[in-house]
């Protein structure tokens, strides 16, 4: 029961972003994702999540061959994630970008909506509640009724968050969820990320903070241009005499 | 805003369109706000399109002519009852649509917007052309409504009753979840993917209600001009129609129904704004574009909140046992 990528390759034009990579990722847990800039984690988020399609190889979810999938149908399967520079709907309040997460549980149909039948105040009512839950719970009670394009970068990315668990994901993919926080702020990211484990949530941890990511992951995969360095838990990965060299550039 | 405030007024506005006919003055006021409403049915569907998804649509004009001739031509040549003949426009314009929007939704913005131009100006063309169907270049006349809707003061109800409708649907489509899928994709497609969004679909499925609005209002628009030719659905109404909402501002049902009002009456109440013409239009729509470009909608929602207190807080602090909670909660009912 995890999200695998099996051997993956994918090429833009004659540039080979990722040659052979593998990743499994279990619920439950947290992978964390490092690499240089251009190693290809990025590249690998957007294949998982269906925004790309590999030139070999496979993504699996639960054995299944999901590799041709769209986003969207991912989406529907439990895959969820956040984007490197939050992409939210910046005319919307916060509440009402939460709650564009629970779509594919919105069952009211165009016409049912456009008349609203008791249906669409039933689902409403369900999506309502559970972004409200999710802004509390990710921390911001303060700014639900704000409009987005208020906010500021820290509570963008917690808005994502809460947008993508708002999707009831199995798995969840963060792309440089602490980019532009402040330790504090990573604390609390660290904090969240504990939640989601604990519950169950396999989270990909795609970033730059290295010590962050050692910090909090289960399992650590290195990249660098596009190939697959280390795999292994956070201490034999940074041990790794091709990681230090890599990160260090000895 | 407090939610009696907010019926009190709706009251308010709906008491005064409705004895509209008694204050008004003159006829010809009475027609004008018919002719605005009517242009409102049209309208109300296409800020749908225009100003939630975001698919500039410049040729509903196309739309329109398409339903006041098949109004035109059901109820007056073939002495079909009129409510079946507003049905026939609305659900012609509604496969028309479809028709349009199957190819041409999947372009970008830009050739989407020619796409529609193209259809537009086609449409003119053809009803040209069928003249033993459209009357060409002659035209066709228009029968009235039935009583009781055949006076001004009827027929101005009917058309303020369907207006109201399509208020009603587009603001039930906005508020909801459909309204947020919408507007996911008008400012970011990746993220209505993301979120699960049928992308395409749901341009589609908007498109099309936009058509049998179109439609419909087209049958209406017919009958307030009780004689149409190729000529009374000139390229201009088209681009009118989308600068009502672009100066309405995009993601309101307010501010594009001010604007269909204001840009509809200003020039025909105030003569020296008529003899300036489309240049009044170029000069509102520039003022708009450079002052407030998200529109007269977003000039209220500012005011609005100038009367509420700031909240300045910007520390997030999570609450990671009502999280858990809330991550569970959506788990089993899964």
């Amino acid at each position: 029961m995890s999200l695998v990528a099996r051997d993956i390759t994918k090429r833009f034009g004659g540039l080979t972003a990722l040659s052979q990579v593998s990743l499994e990722l279990n619920p439950g847990e947290v992978h964390g994702l490092i690499g240089p800039n251009g190693s290809g984690k990025t590249t690998l988020l957007n294949l998982m999540s269906g925004y790309y399609r590999p030139d070999a190889g496979k993504i699996e979810l639960d054995l299944t061959d999901i590799s041709t999938a769209t986003v969207q149908r991912r989406a529907a399967l439990g895959i969820a994630r956040t984007f490197q520079k939050p992409r939210l709907l910046p005319t919307l309040s916060v509440l009402d970008n939460a709650m564009l997460g629970g779509w594919r549980d919105a069952r009211a149909g165009f016409l049912s909506t456009a008349f609203c039948l008791p249906r669409v105040r039933i689902d409403e009512r369900l999506l309502r509640s559970r972004a409200e839950e999710l802004l509390h719970g990710v921390g911001l009670s303060h700014a639900i009724g704000r409009r987005a394009n208020l906010l500021e970068h820290a509570e963008q990315r917690f808005l994502e968050i809460a947008r993508g668990l708002a999707q009831r994901p199995r798995f969840i993919l963060l792309d440089e969820p602490a980019g532009g926080l402040t330790p504090a702020e990573i604390e609390h990211l660290g904090a969240v990320i504990g939640v989601m484990r604990a519950e169950g949530v396999g989270v990909l941890l795609v970033e730059h903070h290295t010590d962050f990511v050692f910090r909090i992951s289960d399992r650590v995969t290195t990249l660098d241009v596009g190939t697959m360095i280390k795999h292994g838990t956070p201490d034999e990965v940074r041990r790794d005499p091709d990681v230090i060299r890599v990160y260090l550039g000895a | 805003m407090k939610l009696p405030n907010r019926t009190f007024a709706l009251f308010i506005v709906t008491a005064a369109l409705a004895t509209l006919p008694w204050w008004a003055g003159d006829l010809y006021k009475l027609h004008l706000a018919a002719l605005i409403c009517a242009y409102w049915v049209l309208i109300g569907g296409l800020n749908l399109v225009v100003g939630y998804s975001g698919q500039l649509s410049i040729g509903h004009v196309g739309l329109l002519a398409i339903g006041a001739y098949c109004f035109a031509i059901l109820a007056g040549t073939h002495d079909v009852h009129p409510a079946f003949a507003i049905a026939a426009s609305g659900a012609l314009c509604a496969l028309c649509g479809l028709l349009l929007g199957l190819p041409s939704l999947r372009l970008p913005g830009f050739y989407f917007a020619m796409a529609t131009l193209a259809f537009a100006l086609i449409v003119t063309e053809i009803t040209l052309a069928q003249g033993n169907l459209t009357g060409g270049g002659v035209g066709l006349s228009v029968p009235g409504f039935p009583p009781p809707f055949d006076t001004p003061r009827g027929s101005y109800w009917l058309i303020l009753t369907l207006a109201a409708l399509v208020t009603w649907l587009s603001w039930n489509v906005a508020r909801h979840t459909w309204g947020r899928a919408l507007v996911a994709v008008r400012d970011s497609a990746v993220t209505a993917q993301a979120v699960g969004v049928p992308v395409f679909r749901a341009k589609l499925t908007v498109f099309v209600f936009s058509g049998f609005t179109a439609g419909v209002a087209g049958a209406l628009f017919a009958v307030l001009q009780s004689y149409i030719t190729p000529d009374t659905f000139v390229f201009d109404l088209g681009l009118f129609f989308f600068v009502c909402i672009i100066i309405g501002g995009r993601g309101h049902i307010l501010g594009p129904a001010v604007g269909t009002i204001v840009l509809t009456a200003l020039p025909e109440m105030v003569a020296p704004l008529a003899k300036l013409g489309n240049f009044f239009y170029g000069l509102l729509l520039l003022a708009v574009v450079l002052l407030v470009p998200e529109g007269i909608g977003r000039v209220f929602e500012l005011l609005l909140q100038r009367l509420r207190p700031r909240r300045e807080s910007h520390v997030v602090k999570p609450d990671l046992d009502r999280l858990a909670k809330a991550i569970e909660h959506g788990r089993s009912a899964r």
